[in-house]
């Protein structure tokens, strides 16, 4: 130990981590000089009610539509009966100089509910983006003003009189009429009455895994255009009874301009909703090898990511499972069969004493290459007592190096990014407009963090701020692609992924340091594409649907 | 002389008693049968372990495989009677018909799992055991399908009777029957177990059988080339003897023959030629001075005392004489100067110990035993000096010949018959003879005679 030390640390294969190219960026902890207080409150009082172990999610958002992002971190509440404070969610403005404002009471959104997610949408189309709260009980739609408030519309909207134990949710246009539908999952029919007692030492009472619960359907709900929701669940096929769902994303597995749906079922095969054109989804995921892991068993699978993260233009998929399951971690072929290649790539061994939530493949070193981070943090505090397993566990920052092998960076990264934690929300947003991707983390029963990604190594992007006209205005499905010097990249405009939570909806491609892509390809929802040229990197481009790019001075 | 060649064939060469077996054939057979009995074991072990593997893959594997198929079954079975118990519950805001993409999705599943399993079913399957499952299924599903047109229908309540009398009933007799089929598959799986180790067992017990004619072969062909070898030494020892004694009756016969013409030209014709000088002297005397008659009867008398002295010296080169009149002492005292004076080696001679009698037909041997180690040192040593020395010991006789030349132990490998002759001497007087180096190089030759030998020395 005492040679090792003095060559610095020493990775899994004994090569000192110095040898490595460094990760080329930092991350530093800005949660407090931003101005962001906030502790999830989930309730415990020593009932250990299932719900409190998994919340809650956060969003990067830009509710003023003034071109910087803001934050809402989703918050629990006291169980009835057991009230001690009230808690709320907190919606934070970006103030355009590093630090944000508390604008919760302001804009109305101070209520006090059993939050789990939160999905973001603009779903009427006015060019201000409405929230979708996840609860334990009743689900939440607040419909942005515009001036700076929400309104609650869950009752007239058509998605009040329903009890559940929703977690991830996911704005998209399944129908392409232009509307953004909106999917929600649930986790199982769960009630503080039918709280099952679980133990993990056989002595006290710990969280259950969800075994002990019935399956609950996810939910779809079209976009009838008046504000109203129907509920497709049953038409459209989605409805599954057996379903254990907490992370949703969106992709186009077959590449057909419709968007195709992958849930992350916990301990029940995951499902890879095909998008059947005629408003109807089959699940295909058996047949797509993702709904199992390689030896067949159904995961205890939580977030869920989607990208491009080989450059192939096939969406791969990264899944955070159980502890002693490994992330999965899958590679797309042309021909539509994933293939889980953690193990091969790095991720999976490093991540088999890990129970993973948050996801997201992100470019965070701007190489060209995707990304993956993860948040970890288990669901009970006595796992140490049983298992060699932490509470607390550290994220981690898997590094592409474009060849299929991921590197975690995490404790290279400082900012205390790698401090165990339990994580649990994790979302990307370029708060600061500097062109790389900040990113924010909620942890169960603590704080919020805001990390600012800082580059070292001189890379840099281009960003794309897509806005629908005949497509929805968030441009939610349209797909970006990117060529420069023999290669290209692609990313697609989606809200969910992770868990629980959402990230910001413009894209960002790294490009090294390259000085202009040569290709720009929009594939808007409906069905349009646009093809740009020679543009410079560095800048943020807003696209208008039909009306061509604007370059922006810097981000 | 006659006699005691006859003597000599009598005391027994054995005539031979006709060729022994040699022990090649045996040990032949002996290998013969080791290959033959290994080759049959191979082939004995390589289809006990093709059973083996036939067994493994063709039941075994395919057992399991089976009954992970079944197993698989049994989970979609599950998910159907749960499922069923969540369309009956009726706390969704869906209709019944809501749960059709998920029976379908359990009936693909279903429909492959069975297709899998009936690939693997393992053969001892009957037909209506074969039957029954799929039947049960597609059973099911016409139930399913009929339900689920009531569904559509409208007619949820008429629907969620059917799912209880009749689907429930199904769903549980479908379970039942896969259960059977696990059950069955793990009886299989046992009494397959069973064979298995029966096979093990039997290749242990045969193992155990070949290792032990293994070594029981291997234990008696030792034996055999034990007892052969011990039969080929004591052949070859009695070979020996046979030879020695036949070498020292040669040098014995060789002995007295050569004693007897050494007299017989000593006496007989010694005496016949003093005889004729004498008388030719005479003659020659009466003749008158200065003639030619005396002249010539002086040249014949001179021929007759030359003849004379050449049959001495033959006689005594034969054998010498004095060996018998005067002892071995004064033969050597005599001898050596005459060696020294005719080869110009310089002979140190020593004597030491009381003189006893050396019986004339032991110091013969001696006395060849002496010549022979000088006549090795003139032709081989190169030595300009030599010493001898005769001790009379209490317990014997003891004569070392001692020279610091060349040597000629050196050529011990292939010892000419000079020293063979040696040693058959020394065996005869019963004494024993070396051949050393001396630490100033050249050779030494002791030859030691037990005193009993020296004057009892039977012919």
């Amino acid at each position: 130990m005492a040679s090792a030390s003095a060559f610095g640390p020493v990775n899994a294969f004994g090569v000192p981590a110095s040898r490595a190219s460094a990760p080329g960026f930092r991350l530093v902890d800005v949660t407090a000089p931003a101005g962001i207080q906030f502790q999830h409150n989930n309730g415990a009082y020593g009932g250990k009610l299932l719900p409190e172990t998994l919340g809650s999610g956060c969003a990067f958002l830009d509710y003023d539509a003034d071109g910087w992002q803001d934050i809402l971190l989703i918050n629990g509440m006291d169980w009835p009966g057991r009230q001690r404070e009230r808690t709320t969610l907190k919606l934070y403005r970006n103030n355009r100089n590093g630090t944000f404002s508390d604008m919760t009471r302001s804009a109305g959104l101070d209520v006090e509910m059993y939050g789990m997610g939160v999905a973001v949408g603009d779903y009427n189309n006015d060019g201000y983006p409405d929230l979708l709260i996840t609860c334990v009980g009743q689900n939440r739609l607040f419909k942005n003003t515009g001036k700076g408030t929400f309104v609650n519309v869950t009752k007239p909207s058509g998605l009040g009189g329903r009890q559940a134990f929703s977690t991830s949710a996911l704005w998209f246009d399944f129908d392409r009429d232009g509307l953004l539908d909106l999917f929600v999952c649930n986790y199982v029919k769960w009630s503080p009455e039918h709280d099952v007692f679980c133990s993990l030492d056989g002595k006290r009472k710990s969280y259950c895994t969800p075994e002990a619960y019935r399956g609950e359907t996810c939910w779809l709900f079209r976009n009838r255009g008046d504000g109203t929701f129907e509920d497709a669940t049953a038409t459209s096929g989605i409805f599954d009874s057996s379903s254990k769902s907490l992370g949703v994303a969106m992709l186009d597995y077959d590449r057909d301009g419709w968007p195709d749906l992958l849930v992350a079922n916990d301990t029940q095969p995951n499902k890879l909703y095909r998008n059947q054109r005629n408003g109807t989804f089959k699940d295909v995921a058996v047949d797509a090898g993702i709904a199992f892991s390689a030896e067949g068993k159904a995961r205890a699978g939580m977030g869920v990511d989607v990208g491009d993260f080989d450059n192939s233009g096939m969406p791969g998929v990264a899944i955070t499972n159980f502890d002693n399951e490994m992330i999965g971690l899958f590679q797309a072929s042309s021909s539509g069969n994933y293939t889980d290649i953690a193990v091969r790539s790095g991720v999976g061994l490093a991540s088999k004493d890990k129970l993973g939530f948050g996801c997201l493949l992100l470019d965070a070193d701007l190489d060209g290459f995707l990304d993956l981070a993860v948040v970890n943090g288990h669901i009970d505090d006595t796992v140490r007592n049983v298992r060699n397993v932490g509470y607390a566990q550290p994220p981690q920052l898997f590094l592409n190096n474009g060849k299929g092998i991921f590197r975690d960076v995490a404790s290279e990264l400082g900012g205390g990014f790698a401090q165990p934690k339990v994580g649990r929300g994790l979302a990307y947003g370029d708060f600061d407009r500097d062109g790389d991707l900040d990113l924010l983390v909620t942890c169960n029963h603590g704080p919020a963090y805001l990390y600012r990604n800082d580059q070292l190594a001189g890379n840099r992007s281009i960003r794309f701020r897509l806005m629908g006209t005949k497509s929805n205005r968030d441009a939610i499905g349209a797909t970006v692609r990117i060529f420069h010097g023999g290669g290209s990249q692609s990313r697609l405009v989606k809200g969910g992924s992770s868990y629980l939570s959402q990230s910001e909806l413009p894209v960002t491609f790294g490009v090294g340091k390259r000085d202009k892509i040569d290709r720009l390809l929009i594939l808007w929802p409906s069905g349009r594409s646009e093809e740009y040229k020679d543009l410079a990197v560095g800048q943020v481009y807003q696209c208008v649907e039909g009306k061509g790019i604007t370059a922006l001075a810097g981000f | 002389m006659e006699l005691k060649i006859a003597a000599l064939y009598s005391r027994g060469v054995p005539l031979s008693p006709g060729p022994r077996r040699s022990p090649t054939s045996g040990l032949f057979l002996g290998l013969v049968i080791t290959l033959a009995a290994v080759v049959a074991y191979s082939v004995y072990i390589t289809r006990q372990i093709s059973g083996l593997r036939e067994l493994q893959n063709n039941l075994v594997d395919r057992n399991r495989k089976d009954s992970l198929q079944l197993l698989r079954i049994q989970n979609e079975v599950n998910a159907l009677a749960l499922a069923m118990r969540d369309m009956l519950a009726n706390d969704e805001p869906y209709p019944l018909t809501a749960w059709t993409a998920q029976f379908q999705r359990i009936r693909a599943d279903l429909d492959d799992a069975l297709r899998l399993e009936q690939k693997f079913a393992v053969s001892d399957r009957t037909p209506e055991q074969r039957q029954y499952l799929q039947a049960s299924l597609s059973q099911f599903w016409d139930a399913v399908d009929r339900t689920f047109a009531l569904a559509r229908d409208g007619k949820e309540a008429e629907a969620r009777t059917q799912i209880r009398i009749s689907l429930q009933a199904r769903q549980e007799a479908l379970s039942s029957a896969v259960a059977r089929l696990l059950v069955q598959n793990n009886e299989s799986e046992e009494q397959e177990a069973l064979h298995i180790r029966q096979i093990y067992d039997r290749v242990q017990r045969q193992v155990y059988l070949f290792l032990t004619a293994t070594l029981i072969a291997i234990l008696l062909t030792s034996l055999y080339l034990i007892r052969s070898n011990r039969q080929l030494f004591a052949q070859l020892a009695q070979l020996s003897e046979q030879r020695s004694e036949l070498a020292q009756s040669l040098i014995s016969t060789q002995e007295s023959t050569l004693r007897h013409i050494s007299r017989e030209l000593h006496d007989e014709f010694g005496q016949v030629l003093t005889a004729i000088g004498s008388m030719l002297s005479r003659a020659g005397n009466q003749a008158p001075e200065g003639s030619v008659l005396r002249a010539d009867l002086r040249e014949v008398c001179e021929i007759a005392q030359g003849t004379l002295d050449k049959v001495r010296s033959l006689s005594q080169a034969l054998h010498p004489v004095m060996l018998d009149e005067a002892g071995l002492e004064s033969t050597l005292d005599w001898y050596l100067p005459v060696v020294e004076r005719q080869t110009g080696i310089h002979i140190s001679y020593e004597k030491s110990g009381t003189s006893f009698t050396v019986d004339g037909n032991a110091a013969i041997h001696v006395y060849r035993v002496l010549q022979e180690a000088l006549n090795n040192i003139i032709r081989h040593a190169g030595a300009k000096e030599a010493s001898v020395r005769l001790g009379f010991l209490a317990e014997g006789l003891e004569l070392d010949v001692e020279d610091h030349g060349k040597g000629f132990v050196a050529q011990a490998g292939n010892p000419g018959m000079g020293l063979v002759a040696m040693r058959e001497r020394a065996e005869l007087l019963g004494g024993t003879i070396e051949f050393m180096k001396p630490s100033q190089g050249g050779t030494l030759v002791r030859l030691k005679v037990p005193r009993e030998k020296l004057n009892s020395h039977a012919e």
